[in-house]
């Protein structure tokens, strides 16, 4: 995996700690770098095209980091784990994903001929950013269908000690702490990011 | 400290052997019968509740707090991990409306014993004296029914036992604190210095973490994850410092209880005690008087599922108060990035504030004004930072992996409290079959000057730090309001003392009743007015 999110902190990788964890946490961690649970809330069709947004909205398919976000994401969906709210012109999470699930579905129907898992990249990257580029879509307020999308997907990925490696964030730290907080500074665990210059603002990613 | 065990003993009262609860203090803790008639029964045990509890149980009462959620036990029930800590915020359904809705959960929402306290950051910073008349000296706002030196007494009573730790704090009433600041951090430094270069006075706290022991509680540990509950025990929240000594007093502190009604007699008009659901089953605690602290969303859910015949639109609503007034403060936060690696999770996020822009300044054309602080997200909310660019993909991995690069400011902005901005009852219902409460929020013309005045003062600190490129994302912070004290029962649905005007014996005493909130974090203060309140219910006022 050489993209430009990783490579950053060579050697750096976050399960390399464990030992030092609390063992609620670590078992906690442990649990979710296991096997991903069995599937329980998407059907079969909107498991499809869920797999193919979080995918794209989580640049597995450029760059696969190995997280399930799909299987984290339906197990959320399945315990009805919300964010503790809704929108009072969408309805409640569950059902959310589902009919916007359909919606990208139908989109790719009328771009592709098929359903949404099954266009090429390119295609669903368009569909994708159209609602992002959108204020109403099938009906629905676009942004806060953006807001329901990239809320799991990000919950789920930026859960993963596979991502954490990626940014140099050593994850849990209870019981042991830090010592060296400061500018500049590291601690023994640490890894100095490789490629400092690496400014995406800059380089306008 | 000394004073403060005579006091308030929670510290003492917490184990030292590096365990976190004393749980022997748990399992011989008073039990009352529901059909015994308590002198009060207080429904949630967040800041002001607790505060409430521990008070009257030492000055002899017989007090049972209950609580919807669980008797948190840090050891097992928390961990040093974001997506884990969900279960901390109250997560049970709620709609939110209006041109600009305001997200619940995480942002403003605890669950359990301890309240939001057990995952806010940790500032504790006073309110100014000018909070208590911003309508006599700007025209915006309310007056309260009381001023800042009321509160005095009691915000230098509870800085003494959370403990809070800071520099003497120049901005308001100035005063010291109990502990002395605490080191900084990345991001710490980054505010000092670019503050500095533009002449803008920081200071480091006030935060409501240990620096050093305190009683039988440890030093922090900088390990950076204070809004996922503090298993160090250095964070104060009331679960560690209220809660313990109001159980060695003989308070009965009920978790895992949902009180569903507050029920009044039909022929006195006086609260008689509240309904409950616990262990799935229906029950009653009588109770000589009612105190409801259930914070800004769920006591006014609580008094308009409290209609009766006697207060058909809701418990202490004759004059469509209830649930009104409830305000947010505007809490933009600004990241700047930096060749040099802040690593901004290696420290508590509640570092260094500014109280600079608080005060209303002739020369702008918004009144009241700002606070500015350190927060620092961790990767999950870092990930809502750089989603709300616009970035998914490839795009939102790269940005991300940057993380180590960057510092992030937020600000509080004293957004004003507008009648229209309110609870009400939803048609939909929860697990219990009780509405839910639908939280309508509209931002008014001077709350959106505050945001953008707010926003360039913390591009321009990072700028002069030497950050290259600044990013915002606008978003909400804190609750307060939603069953406001006022001086007549026309304006308000409390008095001073948060006695509601229209049910003798039954009290308010949560973040609902305040009538402004000016750019402070608002923990302190509601502890501050539960206190008082305790002295004059205990006639030692």
């Amino acid at each position: 995996m050489t993209g430009p999110a990783t490579g950053r902190f060579p050697g750096f990788d976050v399960l390399g700690q464990a030992r030092h964890w609390d063992t609620v946490t670590a078992d906690l961690i442990a649990a979710r770098t296991g096997p991903p649970p069995e599937p329980r809330f998407f059907t079969d069709a909107e498991r499809a095209a869920a797999e193919a947004l979080l995918d794209q909205l989580t640049g597995q398919c450029d760059e696969p980091l190995g997280v399930p976000v799909l299987a984290m994401v339906d197990a959320r969906l399945a315990a009805a784990e919300t964010d503790g709210w809704r929108y009072e012109d969408l309805p409640e999470d569950g059902q959310a994903w589902r009919e916007t699930l359909g919606c990208l579905d139908k989109d790719a129907h009328d771009r592709c001929g098929t359903g949404f898992a099954g266009a090429p990249r390119h295609d669903q990257a368009a569909i994708i950013q159209a609602v992002q580029d959108s204020s109403e879509w099938h009906g629905l307020n676009a942004p806060r269908v953006w807001s329901l999308w990239t809320r799991y997907a990000c919950t789920a990925l930026y859960s993963h000690p596979h991502a954490w490696s990626e940014m140099g964030f050593p994850g849990p730290a209870y019981p042991r702490g830090y010592k060296n907080a400061g500018v500049g500074k590291l601690e023994p665990f640490e890894v100095q990011d490789a490629r400092a210059g690496d400014d995406p603002v800059r380089d306008g990613a | 400290m000394p004073g403060v065990r005579d006091r308030n003993e929670s510290a003492w009262l917490l184990p030292n052997d590096g365990s976190r609860t004393n749980h022997g203090l748990r399992r011989d803790m008073r039990r009352f019968a529901d059909t015994d008639e308590i002198d009060m029964v207080i429904v949630g045990c967040g800041a002001g509740g607790s505060v409430l509890a521990q008070r009257l149980a030492r000055a002899g009462w017989r007090v049972a707090a209950l609580d919807a959620g669980p008797f948190w036990d840090p050891d097992t029930d928390w961990v040093s991990d974001e997506a884990g800590s969900h279960h901390l915020y109250w997560t049970e359904p709620r709609v939110i409306a209006g041109s600009d809705p305001v997200p619940m959960g995480s942002n403003n929402s605890g669950r359990g014993v301890g309240g939001s306290m057990v995952h806010y950051a940790g500032y504790t910073p006073r309110f100014h004296p000018s909070d208590f008349s911003t309508y006599t000296a700007d025209g915006v706002g309310a007056d309260w029914p009381l001023g800042y030196a009321d509160l005095r007494p009691y915000y230098a009573d509870i800085e003494q036992e959370l403990p809070v730790a800071g520099e003497h704090w120049p901005w308001g009433d100035p005063h010291g604190y109990p502990y002395r600041p605490h080191p900084v951090g990345g991001n710490g430094e980054v505010f000092l210095r670019g503050a500095g270069k533009l002449g803008i006075t920081a200071k480091v706290g006030p935060v409501a973490i240990v620096n050093g022991r305190f009683g039988n509680r440890p030093h922090c540990i900088y390990r950076g994850f204070c809004l996922q509950g503090c298993k160090v025990n250095a964070k104060a929240s009331p679960l560690i410092t209220h809660v313990p000594d109001a159980l060695a007093r003989g308070a009965e502190i009920r978790a895992n209880a949902m009180v569903t009604q507050v029920v009044i007699d039909q022929r006195t008009g006086r609260a008689l005690g509240v309904n409950y659901l616990r262990d799935g089953r229906e029950r009653f605690q009588r109770a000589r008087m009612v105190a409801v602290a259930g914070y800004s969303i769920e006591t006014p859910r609580l008094l308009l599922n409290s209609a009766s015949s006697r207060f058909p639109d809701g418990l202490c609503n004759d004059f469509d108060q209830v649930g009104r007034y409830l305000m947010v403060q505007g809490a933009p936060q600004t990241a700047g990035r930096f060749d040099a690696e802040v690593r901004m999770y290696k420290s508590p996020p509640p570092e260094v504030s500014s109280e600079e822009f608080y005060e209303t300044d002739p020369a702008k054309d918004y009144k009241r004004g700002f606070a500015i602080q350190t927060v620092s997200p961790l990767p999950i909310t870092w990930a809502e930072h750089v989603a709300a660019q616009g970035h998914w993909g490839s795009a939102l991995r790269e940005y991300m992996s940057d993380y180590v690069h960057w510092s992030c400011l937020g600000a509080l902005c004293e957004f004003l409290a507008l009648p229209e901005n309110r609870v009400t009852l939803d048609d939909e219902k929860d697990s219990h079959g009780l509405p839910v409460a639908r939280f309508a929020y509209s931002q008014g013309d001077n709350d959106r000057a505050l945001v953008k005045a707010a926003q360039a003062v913390m591009e321009d600190i990072l700028h002069a730090a030497g950050a290259d490129e600044v990013i915002t994302i606008k978003r909400y912070a804190h609750l307060v309001g939603g069953a406001r004290m006022a001086a007549s029962e026309r304006h308000g649905v409390v008095d001073q003392n948060c006695r509601s005007f229209a049910v003798p014996n039954l009290y308010i005493t949560d973040g609902s009743v305040l009538p402004t909130q000016g750019s402070a974090n608002p923990a302190l203060t509601i502890m501050a007015v539960a206190a008082r309140t305790a002295d004059h219910l205990t006639g030692t006022a």
